[in-house]
């Protein structure tokens, strides 16, 4: 403020007059400050919204209601297990009193609620904590609650949603809170091995035994931006180390890229996301499908050569096996993620490997193919340098194979049929890779994938370059593109090793026999896929159509070959199929 | 009556209400945003507070901070001007909950006619004349043509889901409907997928009539005549002038009237604006109200001898209208031209920066507002008006004659302007001799500028 004498002020005459009956003043409640900007909010606006700073879109918490009014159609919500009688296990003097307090100000029973609801016609079970109830900490009553209504989605074979919000474990309450975490994470055992689907949204913040237990162990991990998710609090860290916290440490953010998040998405759609997971999720396997119904589909030759299609033979000049590699490693072709686009509109990608980080070299997730929900996951070399380098050339690291195998597993709890496309020069050489075992990566893929009992396709889209491609190929049957290149080496690693001189590449790859064609001739793969060939006609997103057309139907094709095999013959039948080299 | 008002609002508006309050002896907060420390309207009130930095988002549109600065400094009523929070209804609602008299209408009087469609509904129902149109979606072509005929051509057939002019087709008689209506469907059809029309009466060609309405909380309202403000650019008005040439003293009555009558219907109260299209054979029709005091205001001003930002605080303090509709008539002309920093060569590009020099006219019948001065920074943040030149005389030509030789004695240098773009308008025949529509500035080139549509 300031005052000035620039101008002379204003002559005031203006008569008092009565006194206004009442004085401007800004009532009680209507204004909260934001407790990230600092800025004024109306209340009230934020509360019909979505507890979102109107200024710097921070997220405010949700009383539990609240979000289920936002979540659950309208009128769908039954409210599960109201009346746990309270008990205080260590006699501890006022926690009694404050649990009475609580629950007349918050209108809650207790720090979570439970019931079922629908979301856009979807039903399903679900459990929201609410932060103003000490803290959201699990004691013996949330942990019942939530044991309950896992037990109860079991039996009635219903997914389960948790909006996670928590200190962690509630202090009052002594050991017997500790005994919580395992109680719900072994609740969430048989709803998991039910082959139920549970959700998990991390909402701020969520922390302590909440997150060392059920909260991590959703099936989907889905997080709020900017919410506060870790086991130690940061103050606790920051005590035990002695040392500040970088910015952004334990944000939802930060867990995205350390692979233990799916996705992080705003609240505005959380509804939606919610409702098509589930729907993505709906398919229950059928009736007798999973059955051991053993000599049903005899394995062998037979259904091996089922899939086996010769390659067409093109009008073009042929081509040096050379000009094979140009081809595969050509910038404008199309990569992994322009293959899911045109293939799988709806796709919903997921995110990390649960232990380290999130690989961008490995894009996959879930996304329904002619009405049959698949697992798609490639190996993706990025568009342009930038993209290039964020996708690190498409050389995938340890944390890309223990992903993919994340989603595979996750495609046979769920029975779906998985569809990998190759498209790497290698797995990732680096100092990084080997610290976190690339080789013990690669391996378990290769063995685990023989396990596995859902159909299995690869594709090769590009470059098929050795040990870091098989992990992604190791399937019940493998396609090549016509100008795609498959081999235990590049040509330049090849000649670097047999002579010494990695200039000599173009000769190595003559040898190789690292062409679709050969590989077909060879039976490592099944199917060759024509690429556009005209004379000066660039395979690129543009010109994919035709490519894409073929893949579709081949597809499909492969989906209705393998519908009906049960588990054990497509084991053996992959088995066999690598058993032969 | 106000004790201490806070002017939320910046530039020659900002002033012109803090010379109001100085005569009143009412005292005044200017707020101003970090781009506008040492502006005129924050060195000329009493008191002035910052609230924020230069972006209007972050400041002068800011209502919690200058709600903030109002309870800081005992203000006991906010005026918002024109732009910014002046048809806001939230922020009048705002004003309301805090007890802080907001000088204008009730927030629901706002909201109400700030929806389109219920406006048009309540005018409708008042008996007031709005453009006669379908009052349900059309899909069939024959279903259009028998409505077409009920409206009265030429009709415009628009796309439910329109937009950026597709799906829009003008028919001046039943041979053309067929072919517009279909046409303008199936445009309609492959840009927004939907081929749901409206038919609606074609205004070709009209003058942009406006009516001041004063009315207080008791329920007296009274009109002060129209504005004629057709000369504009993509809806920027340019030049405005009261009386208008195109209004004669029946059509005056008559339109006044159906503007009192509007505002009653919308339960106005505070100063505020019907705006009219009306047609060359003097049909006329609502086509919104302003709930604001508008930049032209001073051309009514002049011709009617009343202050009328004194008038809204007046009221504002619930004082009753003293001015009797009988009281009310238009003496001589008015004319008021916009100078803006733009250069119309470039396509009325803004050009904020330094004045260096400033030369401004006065004299008899010449009245200046404006914030600036020599020496002054344009900030780049808002709109690019930086004076009203406003004349008065006996009649239309004398008033021409001397908005011309006021116009040619303006000087602002380091800066483009308008100036010269406005002299020309002036001198243009049609102009002098009142022949003047919406579309004058697109079928007239002006200093070698045709506005494009």
């Amino acid at each position: 403020m300031k005052n000035n004498h620039l101008f002379k002020s204003t002559v005031k005459y203006v008569p008092l007059g009565e006194k206004r009956e009442s004085a401007p003043e800004v009532p009680e409640g209507l204004l909260r400050r934001c407790n990230a900007c600092k800025s004024a909010v109306f209340v009230d606006e934020v509360k019909k919204g979505f507890y979102i700073c109107p200024r710097c879109n921070n997220y405010f918490r949700v009383p539990a209601y609240s979000r289920l009014r936002r979540i659950a159609d309208e009128g769908s919500f039954e409210e599960w297990d109201t009346d746990i009688a309270f008990s205080n296990p260590l006699h501890y003097r006022g926690y009694g009193e404050k649990i009475r307090e609580l629950k007349e100000k918050t209108g809650l029973d207790e720090a979570v609620v439970t019931g079922k609801i629908r979301i856009d016609g979807e039903e399903t079970v679900v459990g929201v904590m609410d932060g103003r109830f000490l803290m959201a900490s699990m004691g013996e009553i949330v942990g019942e609650k939530i044991a309950r209504a896992f037990e109860r989605a079991t039996r009635e074979k219903l997914p389960v949603i948790l909006f996670a919000c928590s200190g962690g474990a509630r202090m009052q309450e002594g050991i017997v809170s500790l005994m919580q975490m395992a109680k719900t994470s072994a609740a969430v055992k048989r709803h998991d091995e039910a082959g139920l689907l549970y959700i998990s949204v991390l909402t701020d913040p969520t922390t302590g035994g909440v997150t060392a237990s059920f909260a991590m162990l959703g099936d989907i991990i889905l997080a709020e931006p900017g919410a506060l998710i870790g086991f130690a609090g940061p103050r606790v860290i920051e005590q035990t180390i002695r040392q500040k916290l970088p910015k952004g440490f334990q944000r939802s953010e930060f867990l995205l890229e350390h692979g233990f998040v799916d996705a992080i998405v705003p609240r505005e759609q959380l509804r939606d996301r919610l409702a098509e997971l589930i729907r993505l999720h709906r398919y229950k396997k059928e009736a007798g499908k999973n059955q051991k119904s053993a000599g049903q589909n005899p394995v062998g030759e037979g259904m091996i050569n089922e899939g086996r299609t010769a390659p067409k033979t093109g009008a073009s000049a042929p081509m040096s096996a050379w000009e094979h590699v140009e081809r595969a490693r050509d910038k404008m072709r199309p990569v992994g993620h322009d293959y899911i686009e045109s293939l799988f509109p709806g796709f919903v990608e997921f995110h990390g490997d649960r232990h380290f980080r999130d690989d961008p070299a490995v894009i996959g997730g879930v996304a329904l193919f002619e009405g049959t929900p698949v697992t798609v996951i490639a190996q993706e070399k990025g568009r342009g340098t930038k993209g290039n380098i964020a996708c690190n050339f498409g050389m995938v690291s340890p944390d890309g194979y223990r992903k993919a195998m994340r989603l595979v597993r996750q495609a046979e709890k769920f029975d779906r049929p998985v569809i990998f496309f190759v498209d790497t020069p290698g797995a990732f050489c680096g100092m990084e890779a080997e610290e976190r075992g690339q080789g013990e990566a690669i391996a378990r893929s290769l063995c685990d994938l023989f396990g596995v009992g859902v159909p299995l396709l690869s594709i090769v889209i590009g470059e098929g370059g050795s040990g870091g491609a098989l992990a992604f190929a190791v399937a019940d049957e493998v396609w090549m593109l016509e100008h795609s290149v498959y081999s235990v080496l590049s040509p330049e690693g090849f000649a670097s090793i047999l002579w010494k001189d990695g200039s000599r590449a173009r000769e190595a790859a003559a040898l190789m026999k690292l062409t679709a064609r050969d590989l077909y001739g060879m039976e490592i793969v099944e199917r060759v896929i024509p690429e556009p060939d005209g004379l000066g006609e660039v395979f690129s997103r543009e010109t994919m159509d035709g490519v894409a057309g073929e893949l579709k139907a081949g597809i499909a094709g492969f989906l209705e070959r393998y519908r009906e095999r049960d588990s054990e013959s497509l084991l053996e039948h992959r088995y066999q199929r690598f058993r032969k080299f | 009556m106000i004790q201490k008002l806070l002017i939320a609002n910046r530039g020659e508006i900002a002033v012109r209400i803090i010379r109001a309050c100085r005569e009143l002896g009412i005292e005044t907060v200017a707020v101003y945003s970090e781009a506008d420390a040492g502006s005129l309207h924050s060195e000329l009130a009493d008191q002035a507070v910052c609230i924020g930095p230069g972006p209007s988002t972050e400041s002068y549109l800011n209502m919690e901070r200058i709600m903030s600065a109002a309870m800081i400094t005992g203000a006991d009523a906010i005026h918002p001007g024109y732009g910014f929070l002046s048809e806001n209804a939230r922020f009048a609602r705002l004003c309301e909950r805090c007890h802080m008299i907001f000088v204008g209408p009730p927030s629901r009087v706002i909201s109400g006619l700030g929806n389109k469609q219920a406006a048009r509904n309540t005018m409708a129902a008042a008996g007031v004349p709005v453009i006669p149109g379908t009052d349900h979606p059309v899909t069939q072509v024959q279903e259009g043509l028998e409505l077409a005929e009920e409206i009265g051509y030429p009709v415009i057939v628009k796309a439910v889901l329109g937009g950026g002019g597709k799906g829009m087709r003008v028919a001046y008689g039943k041979s053309e409907f067929e072919n517009a209506f279909l046409t303008a469907q199936k445009e309609a059809q492959a840009a927004f997928g939907d081929g749901n029309m409206y038919i609606e009466h074609f205004v070709e060609h009209p003058r942009h009539i406006e009516f001041q309405i004063l009315a207080d909380a008791a329920g007296n309202v009274i009109h002060l005549g129209e504005r004629d403000c057709s000369v504009q650019r993509k809806h920027q008005k340019m030049i405005e002038e009261s009386p208008s040439p195109g209004v004669s003293p029946a059509l005056r009555e008559k339109m006044g009237e159906m503007a009192v009558r509007a505002a009653k219907a919308a339960e106005y109260v505070s100063a505020g604006t019907i705006e009219y299209l009306l047609e060359e054979d003097g049909r006329f029709y609502f086509m919104e109200m302003n709930t604001r005091i508008q930049v032209e205001h001073p051309v009514t001003e002049w011709v009617t001898g009343i202050d009328l930002i004194k008038e809204q605080l007046k009221i504002a303090s619930g004082e009753r209208l003293t001015i009797r509709q009988e009281d009310v008539h238009l003496n001589g002309h008015a004319i008021e031209c916009r100078i803006n920093a733009e250069n119309p060569l470039k396509n009325f590009r803004p050009s904020p920066g330094y004045i260096s020099t400033l030369h401004l006219p006065g004299g008899q019948g010449i009245r200046v507002d404006t914030g600036i001065y020599s020496g002054y920074q344009i900030p780049p943040y808002y709109d690019s008006m930086l004076a009203k030149l406003i004349v008065h005389a006996e009649d239309r030509a004398q008033a021409i004659a001397k908005m011309l030789s006021a116009m040619g004695e303006v000087i602002i240098g380091g800066v483009d302007t308008n100036v010269d773009y406005q002299f020309e308008i002036l001198s243009n025949e049609d102009y002098q001799s009142g022949k003047v529509n919406v579309d004058f500035l697109k079928d007239h080139e002006i200093g070698g500028v045709k506005i494009e549509e």
